[in-house]
């Protein structure tokens, strides 16, 4: 009887304790690592993420949602059309803009330079193509905002840094262009094999591209500080000349989104929020007969090409008959429709207006000009007849006044920059060409600009707060963070 | 080995058998003359004991025949009883009066005398939260516990409910208590909407059948839930469901009850001026249908008066207002809840099953509920010594259609309060689609839509199946020493579906979406404890020792898609774009404690617990932390010998808990995600926007609190009153940071709230007769929580925010202070007015804070004969609030507030900024509200006080009695209206619901955006036992 009891208990104990810890069968060790992500990765997943990103940049908001509008391309509708009234009640909007292209193109590419350079595995080829990225990245940033964390920017994870401290435009700019010379010499006489042979998004690994692009954004660059820092400007720009460029579309620098629903302008164009093509974009292309009227612009329900004005005021816009007007051209905005950094029409353009401005050769100029809208009505596979007498049409040759040179010149930039709208902003910014005329009739709206074209992105309240001390040093250096303080290679 | 001398003792025993004899009876309550299961029977002067069986009933066999007996029970009289002369025994047991207090079911099931616990502790009874049938049950604890928060938004009919017991304590997470079921923590969790849309997932609560549940009570302060670990860190809910006993009749009960939801407030809107801007109507485009663009599809046009005019459609028609939308949209809910239970015992085992089935219609036409619950609960003594309990809980419910809210499209109210006022429902109902399958919107703008189309085309379901169960054992070793050994598993599958036609712009561009998901999610829970008791020279001591073992898992996949093929067919297959996701989360904690207590002369209580948890979320150099509890209860009435009348009982007590807490798993290793891409050649890899942080500590709080319990003339009034303070430190949280460090947010260690307050319960029996009886309970709540401090390298962390107005966290401010832009002032506080007569935004600054001054309840409960009358109203004086959807109806000039200054204009008051004279120029309402709401952002004028008295719930019973029911076989009928959310008595916004919010997290209350109408709900409650 004892024994049977004493049996009885010892079993139900164990019995009891063995229910309690059947289900125990991790230790806290397995169950540590998180299963949905990997700890180590070569870095060319990341390095096709940041040049992806650069591509996905060229529509993010500062894009679609300001610089084209600034820039008088098109119109949006509905309340997307704020930021056209040149008013800055846009905080979320502008943080995101900043910190999209951190997010995406520098985290990425910075995470590449920091493996490609550690003592295991470096690779100087490597490194060059992303640092070219990530100089990419930051000037995209830098001509939206003007000053910006550069030298610590982006070091959240590689230097721990989460409140980085300004840089000013100057040395943001001298910088860029240092590294992107530092690139074009390495890969200059790199060996492909250390590239990305699988893993290059815009040139399928080949390095003469690369050089080219690197060494266009270099020139592009160096225009740029024309009006801020005409030596350094010159400097830079007989240094790109002696490199290779970007001589034909070929060597364009374009993608085409295959994921998801492609092209973002595609949903712009069909869904929300409805894009219609500006009166001031239609006119110029309308007054020169330019053959790519028809593909930037689509013909309206009547069969014609009619623009919607920039800036109007809330009573004027709704009278305007915004929903008849021309959308954006199919070549634009379909899903297939390419996403370009930079093309080769863009570099003809800088060479001519540096024959001009810095050679003082008019003749050679204008060939390179001819040259430019040559190439940009290629890209957009206009026939050759209609080239032909494009050309010979009077827009096709540089005439008048060095100062209206510049003009014309800076007037079909702009339209060949199309649809890289938001280098048409920087170009407007810098050059002034087109002229966007100080909004003054009465049903225009003035916004906090007093009519003005605004000339940069606001630092958002976000960052104000949570990286406010070194936000504060850049606007005391810079000026009121409002959005018509020029940044610094903004003279015009 | 106690236990086999006890059983030798007791074979010598009956060896001897001189002057033996056997004893049987049964315990019963004195006043209700209910059976007694459990009662102590011990025969004095010896070890010799037994407890009573599920029916009251016990037997002693071989007892010595001048043998007293001593019958105790928690909560009742110890009564003593010579076995002298008798065989049978009817022990009537009379509740102790001066006992005074409930048994309270504590940590680990234990249940206690009230008296005798060191913190403060609330226990509810069924009529307090079964009668008025909450689809959470959580909501029906309302206004009843003190220092217990709980506000539902207006998100459906299966929302989730915002719960803060003594307010915040931590910077990032719910801060919701944890609620175990039967000792086996359950989910907590919820999904909510936000102002910028989405929807209410639901709440892990509402999987609670209030039918099922024999008690709540609620362990407010750390000292109480010291004892589950770092997760009763914001307190804990027992919710202890009902186990079978043996009743008179058969033991079915029948529950039924039928609810009517309508809507009870609606914004005010104005019903003067139709569509149009500044007094005109809006111009006619070449599709012959006005421009429908901002701000032309306003409420700013010419004042209606039944002119002819062209509608919004492109017709003919007469300019007139159409009334009120609202009421016209919505309909009257409904709820139909059916319940029976079988219960039953028999000496050594008792059961009790269920089955519950409840069907809601919301007051939205398509949004459904239908939950059906199966519970099941046995126990049974298999020996003397071993008892063991057993549950099954299975509950599948299905929601339909959990309308989009705040700025999301297919939110019906956020068009509801902006159409222009011209506009017929009726027309919008009869055209959703244009010739081309295109929805036909009253405003291009993306995120309005033909709330018909909506209704039509945007759908949703989610089906839960949950299994819950749970098994337990008891083992007397001796009769001092007991082991417990307890598991439990909570098993969750989730399905939910979504589409959106093709057609309306705002989904997926017109292009149509289709998305189905599936998760599991399993939480096993195991215990085992040791329990040793003892006594000596008048004290008790109990000690226990423990282990816990706690594996959370979690796995989920969906696909999703968009460009619909072919219309109205809801498939992957059917979309052209498509992508999937996987992934898993687990996460185990380890845990060994202590609990000990000791009592002394029955008036004073220490206890004490001491746990170390071991959790696979921490990094392992930092993953066991320690932390422990002290609880002291004074009874110094009975430590003094105090026997007036006017006090009846004096009771201090005091508590002191340090407990830590983990966090999600995998915030410490940084790792790589590898890119869904379905058309690529290459890879493409991407770094997750959260900084992980390697050296993540635990964090800590520190927490005490003081009360005392006070009863006067013999307990009609009775008081408690705690007063509480809690520091957390080192808090586990995502930091936002600058974008500029590429990086969104990081995880760190930072941050401390000090969290104060006070709660006090008083209870009163202004009048108790034979027949009549009526109580009164006050509750008010005081609680402040400050920011100490959070991470040097932050001036604030925003919780929240919409429109600009951001709820912060800053140093030295209470905990979700509401910030927004004021208006530009100079230095002596006047507006500075341009020349335009415009005001113009100036700094940002503090508008508010979300946290009320005080709040509580106040219940009254009447008796007379077989009718009870329950009341309780709730209250809150003061915290703010910010309402976009007052804003918006501003600017759409649909508001009944932008009727000012249609005529004249509105002259701002202020002073020119120009000249310093005060400003007399007028701008129109259209031109000022646009402005100073959308285009400057100042939000001064949208922020409105919380403040609110509400008729919470009636509910009036009758019970039909015995004798009219004569030989029926019918035990028991009751019968009971109820209503709930009836009224507010005072509303300090007038038409928009201070609790109105799109969620349930700690802030959520502070933003509200086109809530869906608030609602009163009625209805009828029949119980019958047989």
């Amino acid at each position: 009887m004892k024994n049977i009891q004493n049996i009885k208990f010892k079993f139900l104990l164990v019995l009891l304790v063995g229910i309690v810890f059947t289900s125990c069968e991790d230790t806290l060790e397995d169950v540590r690592e998180n299963p949905n992500t990997v700890t180590t990765i070569d870095d060319a997943p990341l390095f096709a993420n940041a040049v992806r990103s650069l591509f996905g940049g060229t529509l993010d908001q500062g894009t679609v949602r300001f610089a084209g509008m600034h820039a008088h391309y098109y119109v949006a509708g509905s309340t997307s059309r704020q930021p056209d009234q040149y008013i800055d009640g846009f905080d979320g909007n502008y943080n995101s803009v900043l910190n999209g292209t951190y997010n995406g193109v520098i985290r990425h590419s910075e995470e590449v330079l920091l493996l490609t350079s550690n003592e295991e595995t470096p690779n100087t080829v490597r490194y060059a193509m992303a640092d070219i990225i990530n100089v990419m990245g930051f000037a995209r940033i830098t001509d939206g905002f003007g000053e910006i964390p550069y030298t610590e920017g982006g070091k959240g994870k590689s230097e721990d840094i989460l409140t980085p401290k300004y840089d000013t435009q100057q040395f943001i700019y001298t910088d860029l262009i240092a590294r992107l010379t530092a690139s074009i010499n390495v890969l200059k006489t790199a060996d492909p094999a250390m590239a990305y042979p699988d893993s290059d998004p815009i040139f399928d690994n080949d390095l003469n591209k690369w050089v080219r692009f690197a060494n266009s954004f270099r020139l592009r660059l160096g225009m740029r500080l024309r009006y801020a820092d005409n030596a350094l400007s010159q400097q830079i720009v007989s240094l790109s000349l002696a490199d290779p460029l970007m001589e034909d579309n070929s060597h364009n620098a374009f993608m085409i989104q295959t994921e998801g629903q492609g092209n973002g302008w595609y949903g712009n164009r069909t869904g929300y929020p409805s894009i219609k093509m500006s009166t001031f974009m239609v006119g110029k292309l309308e007054n020169t007969a330019d053959p790519r009227l028809a593909v930037f612009v689509m013909q309206d329900e009547n069969g014609n090409y009619t623009g919607q004005k920039n800036g109007l005021n809330d009573v004027a816009f709704g009278q305007s008959d915004f929903a008849s007007k021309s959308d954006m051209g199919l070549a634009l905005s379909s899903k297939e429709s390419k996403m370009y950094l930079m093309t080769a029409a863009e570099v003809y353009f800088l060479r001519a207006e540096a024959a001009l401005a810095y050679d003082n050769e008019p003749a050679v100029a204008n060939d390179i000009y001819r040259m430019a809208i040559e190439t940009s009505l290629r890209q957009w596979n206009v026939g050759a007849a209609e080239i032909t007498n494009f050309l010979a049409s009077p827009i096709g040759t540089l005439t008048g006044t060095t100062l209206e040179q510049e003009e014309q010149m800076g007037t079909q930039m702009w339209i060949a920059l199309t649809p890289d709208y938001f280098e048409g902003w920087s170009h407007i910014r810098r050059t002034g060409y087109p002229v966007i005329e100080e909004r003054t009739d009465s049903d225009l709206e003035r916004g906090v600009t007093n009519g003005i074209m605004p000339k940069r992105f606001l630092y958002s309240s976000f960052e104000l707060s949570s990286n406010g001390t070194n936000a504060s040093e850049a606007i005391a250096r810079q000026g009121a963070n409002k959005i018509d303080t020029p940044i610094w290679w903004d003279k015009n | 080995m106690n236990k086999l001398l006890l059983l030798i003792v007791a074979i010598g025993f009956s060896i001897s058998t001189y002057a033996q004899k056997s004893i049987s009876g049964k315990v019963v309550d004195k006043t209700t003359n209910e059976p007694l299961p459990g009662v102590s029977i011990t025969v004095k002067g010896s070890s010799k004991g037994m407890a009573a069986d599920f029916d009251g009933n016990f037997t002693i066999q071989n007892i010595d025949e001048n043998a007293v007996l001593v019958f105790s029970f928690i909560g009742y009289k110890p009564q003593e009883i010579s076995v002298t002369g008798q065989t049978s025994l009817n022990v009537l047991l009379e509740e102790d009066a001066e006992a005074l207090d409930e048994v309270i079911v504590t940590a680990f099931d234990i249940q206690r005398d009230k008296a005798s616990l060191g913190y403060s502790v609330q226990q509810l009874k069924p009529e307090e939260f079964a009668v008025a049938q909450e689809n959470n049950i959580m909501n029906s604890l309302s206004g009843k516990v003190s220092g217990l928060q709980i506000t539902q938004g207006n998100t459906g009919v299966d929302g989730s409910s915002r719960i803060l017991l003594r307010g915040i304590t931590t910077i990032d997470g719910s801060n919701r208590p944890l609620v175990v079921v039967d000792g086996i923590p359950v989910s907590n969790g919820s999904s909510s909407g936000n102002p910028n849309g989405g929807r209410d997932g639901g709440d892990a609560l509402s999987d609670i059948n209030p039918n099922d549940v024999a008690t709540v009570t609620v362990l407010k302060g750390a000292g109480a839930a010291a004892a589950y670990g770092s997760r009763g860190m914001h307190g804990v809910i027992l919710v202890t469901t009902k186990s079978g006993v043996s009743k008179d009749g058969i033991g079915v009960t029948l529950t039924s009850s039928f609810t009517v939801t309508e809507i009870a407030l609606t914004p005010k809107l104005q019903n003067e001026y139709g569509m149009g801007a500044f007094d005109s109507f809006s111009p006619i485009g070449s599709d012959g249908r006005p421009n429908l663009d901002y701000p032309s599809s306003w409420s700013y046009g010419p004042k209606m008066e039944g002119q002819p005019y062209t509608n919004w459609l492109g017709a003919e028609d007469t300019y007139s207002p159409r009334g009120n939308t609202y009421e016209e949209f919505y309909q009257d809910g409904h709820s139909f809840t059916n319940g029976v239970s079988f219960e039953g015992a028999t000496d050594h085992s008792g059961f009790r099953m269920s089955f519950t089935n409840q069907d809601t219609q919301g007051i939205i036409p398509n949004n459904t509920l239908n939950k059906n619950t199966i519970n099941f609960r046995a126990s049974s003594n298999l020996t003397d010594k071993l008892k063991i309990d057993g549950k099954v809980t299975y509950i599948k419910s299905k929601v339909k259609n959990r309308p989009e809210l705040g700025e999301g499209a297919s939110n019906t109210a956020l068009q509801l309060s902006l159409m222009p006022r011209d506009i017929r429902l009726e027309d919008a109902k009869k055209n959703t689609l244009d010739a081309n399958g295109n929805e036909i919107k009253w405003n291009l703008d993306n995120t309005f839509n033909n709330p018909y189309w909506a209704l039509n085309n945007v759908y949703n379901e989610d089906s839960r199946d949950l299994f819950q169960s749970s098994f337990s054992a008891k083992l007397d070793l001796t009769d001092k020493f007991y082991i417990t050994g307890k598991t439990g598993l909570n098993y969750r599958v989730s399905d939910g579906t979504r589409h959106a036609a093709a057609g309306g712009k705002a989904n997926s561009n017109g292009l149509g979406n289709y998305g189905t998901n599936q998760s599991k999610s399993s939480s096993w829970n195991s215990d085992i404890l040791a329990t040793y008791t003892t006594k000596f020279s008048g004290f008790n001591v109990t000690g226990s020792v423990g282990a816990n073992y706690r594996s959370d898992y979690s796995k989920s996949i969906g696909v999703s898609g968009t460009e619909e093929k072919v219309p109205n067919f809801y498939r992957i297959s059917n979309y052209a774009i498509v992508s999937d996701s996987d992934s898993m989360r687990k996460k185990i904690v380890y845990s060994y404690y202590g609990l000990g207590q000791i009592s002394y002369g029955g008036y004073l209580y220490l206890d004490a617990t001491i746990r170390n948890d071991n959790s696979s979320a921490l990094p392992a150099e930092n993953d066991s932390f320690w932390y422990h509890s002290e609880n002291l209860s004074f009874l110094f009435s009975k430590f003094f010998g105090l026997k007036s009348n006017t006090l009846s009982k004096g009771k201090v007590r005091a508590s002191y808990a340090k407990v830590g807490n983990d966090t999600s798993p995998y915030r410490t290793q940084s790792s790589y995600n590898i890119n869904q891409a379905r058309t690529l050649d290459y890879t493409v890899a991407s770094i997750p926007g959260t900084l992980p942080n390697p050296n993540l500590r635990p964090e800590v709080s520190n927490s005490w609190e003081i009360g005392t319990e006070l009863g006067f003339f013999k307990n009609r009034i009775h008081l408690d009153f705690t007063y509480y303070e809690t520091l957390t430190e080192d808090q586990i949280m995502s930091v936002p940071i600058s974008g500029t460090s590429a990086y969104s947010n990081y995880i760190t260690n930072a941050g401390s709230i000090k969290n104060e307050g006070f709660e006090a319960q008083l209870n009163l029996i202004p009048l108790e007769t034979e027949n009549f009886s009526w109580d009164m309970g006050l509750s008010i709540t005081k609680s402040k929580s400050v920011v100490e401090s959070i991470d040097e390298s932050l001036e604030s962390i925003t919780l929240n925010s919409l429109m600009q107005v951001s709820i912060e966290a800053r140093p030295g401010e209470e905990f979700g202070t509401i910030y927004g832009l004021d208006y530009l002032r100079d230095n002596f506080g006047s507006k500075l007015i341009t020349d335009a007569g415009l005001a113009q935004p100036g700094e940002r600054i503090k508008l508010g804070s979300i946290n009320p001054d005080f709040y509580g309840g106040i219940s009254n409960n009447f008796k007379y004969r077989n009718f009870s009358l329950r009341t309780l109203i709730s209250y809150q004086e003061g915290g703010e609030f910010f309402s976009w959807g007052r804003g918006y109806r501003e600017m759409f000039g649909t508001d009944a507030s932008s009727l000012i200054g249609r005529v004249d204009g509105i002259i701002e008051e202020g002073i020119n900024e120009n000249t310093g004279f005060e400003n007399t120029t007028p701008v129109s309402a259209l031109q000022k509200n646009y402005t100073n709401n959308y285009v400057s952002n100042i939000r001064t004028d949208l922020i409105f006080d919380a403040s609110n008295i509400k008729m919470k719930e009636i509910v009036f019973t009758y019970d039909v009695p015995k004798k009219a029911l004569g030989n029926s076989g019918v035990q028991g009928v009751s019968l009971s209206a109820i209503g709930r959310d009836l009224f507010f008595i005072h509303n300090a916004t007038g038409d928009i619901d201070p609790d109105a919010s799109n969620g349930s997290s700690p802030t959520a209350t502070a933003l509200e955006h086109a809530s869906l109408p608030s609602t009163r709900t009625y209805g009828v409650n029949i119980k019958i036992n047989f």
